[in-house]
């Protein structure tokens, strides 16, 4: 996950490194007019809560180094369309891949991001930045995302979910602390759901690009359960449909049909978030990125009402969040100095100054440090806690290229699921069916486990 | 000779920009595309996207789905696109302001329609389910709800394409002959013999040529399901152009994609085949 895991003795090495590469990026650019030296870089980012903070980033390192940087927004599925399109070009035009989780394997397999080191040798990764279940590397010959493989990325956002709790009701129900296991939110969301003019519960259930599939990862993984064995050493047997897989599923519809929204199935991001910041809502888990909305005078009737906390976990197991976040990777069919000038922008982009500077601008920090310093007892960043807990556990739930596909397989069932189309047995021995042989047709070491009955 | 000679770069540019993105469809359905070290690998596959087709539960909700769709938005926005044509070409006074009226909805992008129609059906933002709560009715789950989700997404197309058949028929009706309405009045015909022995039959034609346009319209329907209902709830408004969307760029199965959209295009022949011998035997008859 985070860094933390690394020897001191290392990290104070590599710290000083990376100190040492953020004051030669600064010492490049203090000496010569960086405008004549530095090539205008454009980056290809999708449209989302935390743009805004990046986008004010981006305007600060302009400021700072006089680099100019566009920055190409686009939808989210359309801006993955648009990295593929640049990247599979003899000469691409974006040179910043701001790349999710769901696609940034996509671009490691198909060699389209070079790796930092083949552009500036001496680049050195703060070793405070979280590398987010180590998806910042990749092994072309293990086809595995560890440290081990070749630096390709840095993070721009940690996005994971977390549990939005409207608290002013938790006191006036007399419910104390924060539903740290699925006990708890379950007891309190029923306690708190009086239809209908408040629900327990908002949970996303529509189809989408990575939708409802992403907010189910945190109640799969935190029973216990998972959609493969062990990617990490290439075991990709499907256990998605183990016991643990339909507890979690169960639970999930059991929330949405008896104290959750009455539509749950159609329920897209922007509508779980609307009945929180309307106040139809006593919880929901969504990405931490909607923080910002909550506490939107202009757009929120639950100003200073929500408190944030890590998702809930079986008692004695840590949460565990699936990882949507992004990283940001330099495309490889772009001209020398262009990704030269890319790198110098991630450099600075790591370093905690600029880190601290982007969670006041509104967004989430990916260096540690950030989640110290006294911003983070702002009651403003309240969620900065939560958040660092939760990075501590985040789980990469996808390591391969076709992961679309399998999104694609589990945002079916699980809709239909939720919808009650199918009952949970079903739709976990169908879509585990249906994962098996997309991983079969790729060659990939699978199989299954015995179905639910 | 020469016919053919003074022809040939119309023909030749309209081969290319017609028939090769065709014909590259159709080769791609046979191979399969992956990307290694920033170039493309083909593997030719055969028929096995074809024969994959059989199997696949989307695709065949989508083909199930767009036939009832396109059926009933079809017959919906002729029915209402043929009644208010007959009624604005009786109209004498404001017959510019009616017209404009009418139009509106089809001047209007997709992608806007759906997001208007998206928060007005919302049941708990918008503004049909207030209307409903005002009256005293229980707000309804229009598009979440997988009974009425396709109907409702042929309610929004019926609105926004009825325009489209009322501008033809409108047309079609101001161009029908005068002196025969005329000679009908003479005989003592009422309205509804003239609607049915003299407009109709007159305007069978236009009737034909809006069908199949809107027909083969309707069948790619895309944007409206996109934004509307993601083809959710479950497979309840999948529509063949999302299914595609989805396995070609979403899942970046470019060969299976592409064989998908072969397999549709040979549908919309087998369609626009069975409209035309239809067409020939009412002519007969």
């Amino acid at each position: 996950m985070a860094s933390n895991n690394v020897p001191l003795g290392r990290r104070m090495v590599l710290g000083a490194g990376g100190v040492l590469a953020a004051g030669l990026t600064r010492a490049a650019f203090a000496q010569g007019g960086p405008q004549a030296r530095v090539a205008p870089i454009t980056i290809v980012i999708n449209q989302s809560p935390w743009l805004d903070s990046f986008r004010r980033s981006v305007e600060q390192y302009e400021r700072e180094t006089g680099a100019k940087v566009d920055l190409d927004v686009q939808p989210f599925a359309g801006s993955l369309e648009k990295q593929r399109n640049s990247v599979r070009a003899s000469r691409g035009t974006a040179d910043l891949l701001v790349m999710n989780s769901g696609w940034f394997a996509e671009m490691y397999f198909g060699g389209f991001v070079e790796p930092i080191h083949a552009i500036e040798p001496g680049f050195r990764l703060d070793p405070e930045v979280y590398t987010l279940g180590d998806t910042i590397y990749f092994d072309a010959d293990t086809r595995t995302m560890t440290p081990r493989g070749r630096l390709m990325a840095l993070p721009i956002a940690p996005i994971v979910p977390l549990t939005y709790y409207r608290a002013d009701l938790y006191r006036e129900a007399g419910i104390e602390g924060a539903p740290l296991t699925f006990a708890q939110l379950e007891a309190n969301a029923r306690r708190l759901h009086r239809p209908p003019r408040m629900v327990g519960i908002v949970q996303r259930g529509a189809r989408g690009p990575h939708t409802v599939a992403f907010d189910f990862y945190p109640y799969l993984y935190g029973h216990g359960g998972s959609i493969f064995r062990n990617q990490a050493e290439n075991d990709y047997t499907v256990t998605l449909n183990a016991a643990e897989g339909r507890t979690a599923l169960d639970y999930y519809i059991r929330l949405a049909r008896e104290c959750g929204h009455p539509r749950t199935a159609a329920l897209d991001q922007a509508e779980v978030i609307q009945n929180v910041v309307t106040g139809r809502a006593a919880h929901m888990l969504t990405v931490v990125a909607a923080w910002s909305q909550m506490d939107d005078r202009d757009r929120s009737a639950v100003v200073d009402k929500i408190e944030f906390a890590p998702t809930p976990a079986l008692p004695g197991r840590p949460t565990a969040p699936g990882l949507g976040h992004f990283v940001g990777g330099v495309a490889r069919n772009i001209p020398d100095d262009r990704k030269r000038a890319t790198v110098q922008f991630l450099a600075w982009f790591q370093t905690k100054d600029a880190q601290i500077a982007l969670a006041r601008h509104g967004g989430m920090p990916v260096h540690a440090a950030a989640y110290r310093d006294p911003i983070a007892e702002d009651r403003r960043y309240r969620w900065m806690k939560p958040l660092a807990e939760s990075l501590r556990h985040a789980v990469n739930i996808y390591q391969f290229p076709e992961a679309s596909e399998v999104i694609a397989v589990l945002e079916l069932g699980l809709n239909r699921a939720i919808a009650g189309e199918i009952t949970s047995v079903v739709a976990l021995n169908d879509m585990a069916r249906q994962i098996h042989t997309v991983m079969a047709a790729r060659g990939y070491r699978t199989g299954q486990v015995e179905p639910l009955r | 000779m020469w016919r053919w000679a003074t022809l040939s770069p119309a023909l030749v540019l309209l081969l290319a920009l017609g028939l090769l993105p065709v014909l590259n469809l159709v080769v791609l359905g046979f191979f399969d595309v992956r990307w290694a070290d920033g170039r493309a690998s083909w593997s030719f596959v055969g028929t096995r996207h074809y024969a994959a087709l059989a199997g696949d539960a989307l695709f065949g909700a989508s083909i199930a789905n767009t036939m009832l769709f396109a059926l009933g938005a079809v017959a919906g926005q002729m029915l209402l696109g043929f009644a208010l044509a007959l009624l604005c070409s009786k109209v004498t006074r404001g017959r510019v302001f009616w017209r404009a009226l009418f139009i509106l909805p089809v001047l209007m992008p997709g992608i806007v329609i759906g997001a208007m129609w998206k928060l007005l059906l919302n049941p708990d933002f918008g503004a049909i389910g207030q209307l409903f709560e005002l009256v005293g009715l229980q707000p309804v789950d229009w598009l979440g709800n997988a009974r009425i989700a396709l109907f409702s997404v042929v309610l929004v197309d019926v609105w926004h394409w009825t325009p489209f058949c009322f501008l033809l028929f409108l047309a079609g009706l101001e161009s029908l002959p005068r002196d025969v309405y005329e000679a009908a009045t003479v005989d003592g015909a009422d309205a509804w013999q003239e609607l049915w022995h003299i407009t109709l039959p007159l305007m069978w034609p236009t009737i034909v040529v809006t069908f199949v346009f809107r027909l083969v319209l309707a069948f790619k329907v895309f944007d409206e399901v996109y934004l509307l209902t993601g083809g959710g709830p479950g497979t309840a408004t999948e529509v063949v152009s999302f299914t595609i969307y989805q396995r070609f760029f979403t899942e970046d199965r470019a060969g299976y994609g592409a064989a998908m959209a072969v397999a549709v295009i040979f549908l919309i022949f087998l369609m626009l085949a069975a409209a035309a011998a239809a067409r020939r035997r009412v002519q007969a008859a």
